[in-house]
Order: C-alpha cells, then sequence, then structure tokens
C-alpha cells in the first residue's frame, strides 16, 4: 500500500518503498491481444491458459455501436486474499508488491483459484502448479519492463513505481481519473484502468450465466 | 446500459478449480462429525437404553473421517506435497489460512475419535465420557472450518457469508444423524440374534426418538438455508446471480429440487406423521433421503458458488 505523505512535507526520497503497479490507458488500446501473445511467449504459459488477456465486448445497437476493450492480468493486490489462504505460503508479496508464487512450495489445492476475486490464476497442466502474472518479475529485477508493457503498440499500458514521484506511472495517475477493478472487496488492486468501460468490468454483463461454459482446472 | 445491447465477444474461459471431490470430502466430515455428536450425546446422557447409540457412532465417526482426506488428495494437483501441511513450523504453514486449523483438527480428531471408539467398546465408561467431552469441540470445529474454507472465499459471494460455518455444521448434524437411524434400523433388523422381544422394542423406540430430533434439526436447517437465500436476492450482483442459479437457474434441480422438497420437506413430513414415524421402513426411507439431500447441498454449494463469473 503507497504511503500516504503531506503535500507540504514531501517524503524523504530515502524512505521511500517502491510499489510497482501498472495503468492501462484504454483510450489507446486498439484490441490487438499482443499483450496475450508477448505473455504467453515469455513466460511460456500453456496452451488455454492466460496470464494476461483482453476481453472484448460489443455493446449498443446499430448504427450505434463500439467495441470495448478490458486487457485483464493479476492485480497484483496490496491486501492479496489468495496470499492469506494459501496454507504452506506458496504465495509470498514482495516488498515492492509484487504478489508471486513459490513454484516448489505450491501443493496445487487450489483454494487460490477458488477464493481469487478476479480469477487470474490457472493451474499449469504441465507442471501441476498454481501460476500467474506477476509482472514479469524477472524482467522488472533486471531493469527492463514486463513483457506485455514492452510490446504494446499503442502505449497503453504503463508500469512504474507510483512511489516515485518522478515516474511516468505517477505523473499519470495524478493527472487521470482511474478505477480499479471491485473495488469494494478491499483487495487493493494495483492494476489502474483509464476510461473501462462499465459493461466490460462487469463479469455477467453479455453473458447467459446458466449457460457458461466451465473449464477443467487442469 | 441494457443487458440485451451487450454480447461478450472474447473472453479467457471460465474454471472451477474446487470440484465434487471437494464436495464429497464436506459431506463425509460433515457425516463423521454429526454421527460423533450424536454418539456422545447417547454417551453423556447417562441413560443406559441410549448405550448402543453410542456404540454405532463410535464407528462410524472416524471411518468417514478416514475416508474423507482420501477425497482431498485426489483433487490436489500436487498430492505428494501434502506433507508440506504437516510441518506445523510457523515459517512454511500460514497461521491465517483455514486449512492450516483444518490440518490441525484433522490430525488431532480422528485419533481422539478413536480412542473415544476403544473406551466406548470396553466398556470403560469414566474414560469414555473424558474423550467424549474432548472430542465434542474437536467434531464440530472439524467440521465448522470447513465452513470457513467457503466463507473466507472472498471473490465468491455464494461463499463469503457468514452464516456458512454454521449452516454447516447444522448440515452436518443432519446428515450424521440420518446416517446413524440407518446404521441402528440395520443393527436392529439384522444383528438382534439373541434378544428378547421387550429389549428390540426398546431398541425400536430408540430409533424413533431418534428420528424426531432429526426433525428438529432439519427445521433449523431449513431456516437457516431461508435467511441465507434471502440475503443473496437482496445483496450484491454476485450474491442475486448466485439466488438466481439455484432458485431458477442451472442448479435449481439440485437445490429446490433434491435438496429442499427430497431431502427436507419430505423427511419432514416423514418423521412427524404417524404411520411413518413409527416404522423402520418409513425411517429408513427418510433418512436416505436426507443423506442424499445434504449431498446435494455440498454440491449446489461448492459447484455453484462456483458457477458465478468473476472475469
Amino acid at each position: 500500500m503507497p504511503e500516504k505523505s503531506s503535500p507540504i512535507a514531501p517524503a524523504d526520497d530515502e524512505k521511500r518503498k517502491t510499489r510497482y503497479a501498472m495503468v492501462i490507458d484504454l483510450r489507446h488500446c486498439v484490441g490487438c491481444h499482443s499483450c496475450s501473445v508477448a505473455c504467453k511467449s515469455e513466460n511460456e504459459v500453456p496452451l488455454g491458459k492466460f496470464r494476461s488477456w483482453v476481453k472484448v465486448i460489443e455493446k449498443g445497437r446499430y448504427p450505434d455501436v463500439s467495441r470495448q476493450f478490458l486487457p485483464s492480468l493479476c492485480n497484483n493486490c496490496a491486501n492479496p486474499i489468495c496470499n492469506r489462504n494459501c496454507p504452506v505460503r506458496a504465495t509470498y508479496i514482495r516488498p515492492d508488491g509484487i504478489v508471486g508464487v513459490n513454484q516448489h512450495r505450491c501443493i496445487g489445492c487450489m483454494y487460490c483459484m477458488a477464493s481469487c476475486p478476479y480469477d487470474v490464476r490457472y493451474i499449469n497442466p504441465l507442471r501441476k502448479i498454481v501460476q500467474k502474472c506477476f509482472f514479469c518479475d524477472h524482467r522488472v529485477d533486471k531493469g527492463l519492463e514486463p513483457a506485455c508493457v514492452e510490446t504494446c503498440l499503442g502505449k497503453a499500458r504503463i508500469f512504474g513505481d507510483i512511489n516515485d514521484p518522478n515516474s511516468e506511472i505517477a505523473q499519470v495517475m495524478s493527472t487521470n481519473p482511474v478505477v480499479t477493478l471491485k473495488p469494494d472487496l478491499g483487495t487493493e488492486p494495483h492494476v489502474f484502468y483509464i476510461a473501462a468501460d462499465y459493461d466490460a468490468m462487469d463479469p455477467t454483463s453479455g453473458v447467459d450465466i446458466n449457460f457458461i461454459l466451465f473449464e477443467e482446472p487442469y | 446500459m441494457d443487458p440485451s445491447n451487450v454480447n461478450l465477444l472474447y473472453n479467457s474461459p471460465h474454471q472451477i478449480p474446487l470440484g465434487i471431490l471437494l464436495a464429497q470430502y464436506f459431506y463425509l466430515t460433515g457425516l463423521s462429525a454429526g454421527s460423533f455428536v450424536v454418539s456422545v450425546i447417547a454417551i453423556l446422557g447417562g441413560k443406559t437404553e441410549y448405550k448402543p447409540l453410542g456404540k454405532i457412532g463410535a464407528v462410524v465417526a472416524p471411518l468417514c473421517l478416514i475416508l474423507a482426506p482420501m477425497n482431498l488428495l485426489v483433487e490436489m494437483a500436487q498430492p505428494l506435497r501434502a506433507w508440506h501441511l504437516m510441518t506445523y513450523l510457523p515459517g512454511y504453514i500460514n497461521p491465517k489460512s483455514p486449512i492450516t486449523y483444518g490440518v490441525m483438527l484433522l490430525t488431532a480428531y480422528p485419533i481422539s475419535a478413536i480412542i473415544y471408539a476403544f473406551f466406548v467398546y470396553t466398556g470403560n465408561m469414566k474414560m469414555s465420557k473424558v474423550f467424549a467431552i474432548i472430542g465434542i469441540p474437536l467434531a464440530i470445529s472439524v467440521h465448522g472450518y470447513t465452513g470457513f474454507i467457503i466463507a473466507l472465499g472472498k471473490g465468491r459471494a455464494l461463499w463469503n457469508t457468514a452464516l456458512m460455518p454454521t449452516l454447516f455444521i447444522v448440515s452436518a448434524m443432519v446428515s450424521g444423524i440420518a446416517l446413524m437411524i440407518l446404521a441402528a434400523i440395520i443393527r436392529n433388523v439384522y444383528f438382534s440374534q439373541g434378544k428378547t422381544e421387550e429389549e428390540i422394542e426398546a431398541d425400536r423406540k430408540l430409533i424413533y426418538g431418534l428420528g424426531k430430533f432429526l426433525g428438529a434439526v432439519i427445521i433449523f436447517d431449513l431456516f437457516l438455508i431461508l435467511n441465507a437465500v434471502l440475503v443473496l436476492l437482496t445483496s450484491s450482483k454476485g450474491a442475486w446471480h448466485a439466488a438466481e442459479l439455484l432458485l431458477w437457474g442451472r442448479y435449481s434441480l439440485d437445490f429446490l429440487g433434491v435438496e429442499i422438497l427430497l431431502g427436507s420437506v419430505i423427511p419432514l413430513f416423514m418423521v412427524f406423521y404417524p404411520k411413518t414415524a413409527t416404522s423402520l421402513k418409513g425411517l429408513t426411507i427418510a433418512s436416505i433421503l436426507v443423506m442424499v439431500g445434504i449431498y446435494a447441498m455440498r454440491y449446489s454449494v461448492v459447484i455453484g458458488g462456483q458457477s458465478v463469473p468473476l472475469h
């Protein structure tokens, strides 16, 4: 959770904690799905599973119609329920806010998947452990941006440290209206959207919940 | 926007992580906890004619609990790592997770139940009372924690209510008493050689009394289900969709048909209607219906709760 600093006496830069987050500016998103492809390639995500994907809806009645996109990924919450519910501490929170899964400790009980309010976790059918987006922490640690951010052709994704006032993400977040998914659950998601559509953010909009196809976990 | 003007074009697949084996695990722990409680009531009740019930429950409870965790092992993606849960080292297990409490309870409860059964069968009344008193909180919490597993599944509107642990304990009592009635009827009909007519008749009276007890617990269970459904209908959007699935959607046959009508209303009538309440056949049918109904309850809660899409 970002530390609150008073505008009169700014927090000392030495004490400032890094907190990685992502802003997705949907005014620039063209729905090309290249973030999904880049993520699959970077993280070896198996067939049929996604760490990052783009939900697409159509709305309106001809001729007033539009297509809305919602690029979805793990929100790397500041107060994640998956971390609280993991019985073996396989899910951990890094000091910079990234939520990861220790692949050597995960017992595959799938309780984190059942309790995640955003349904971003999956079981890797080959390795039989739970995986999810972790902002490409192997790239971030080497000073690179996550694969989806680097590949985004409209520069809709902005990644960085929201506690650093000079970073692009902090400036974008301060000067634009941002929303998160399901803020009422108190999980404090750290993927923020600019100009996200109401119906795209609603999981039950545009589907008949009696006829959803289910997928086996693995 | 009017929902009829919105079309979902593309989304990642909708997954149901916890499947029917978890529902079966909840069902078996429920049977174990319920029959243990009935057994302890019979032992602590003091009257000698209740003792046979105590013996039946003392066998059924550990048996169901040995079967139950097998379902979890099959359900897990990494069954060979199950020992990670049992290290009990603070750095390796998460004390905030309900599964952690569950593992400790699943270790302690069967051991205490087996010791209790040993003392019940060897006729050591003093020690069996001691282990009955130790076992009661363990039995209730071994099933109560499964309610916490469901209740702390924050994303699912059907699960995330404070009512879940109570509802689970009460439905465990219902199914446990039904199993006890079945076991007592089998004992009365097939294992009564060398007993006088009066003894068999007294045994039957005991079974009829158990039937009345079953009816009382079913009424409480129905009341809790009514509470849950009324709150679902007026709570968040996800909760409304969960109520829709249960009441007139995909799971209405499991919930309204099997759980409420076959598993609660018809047995309730049978245990209070004098003709069926004082016949072993009537009580057998009523208890089988109750056990099927509680299985449908576990299924509709576990699978139905995960059927509302979250992304």
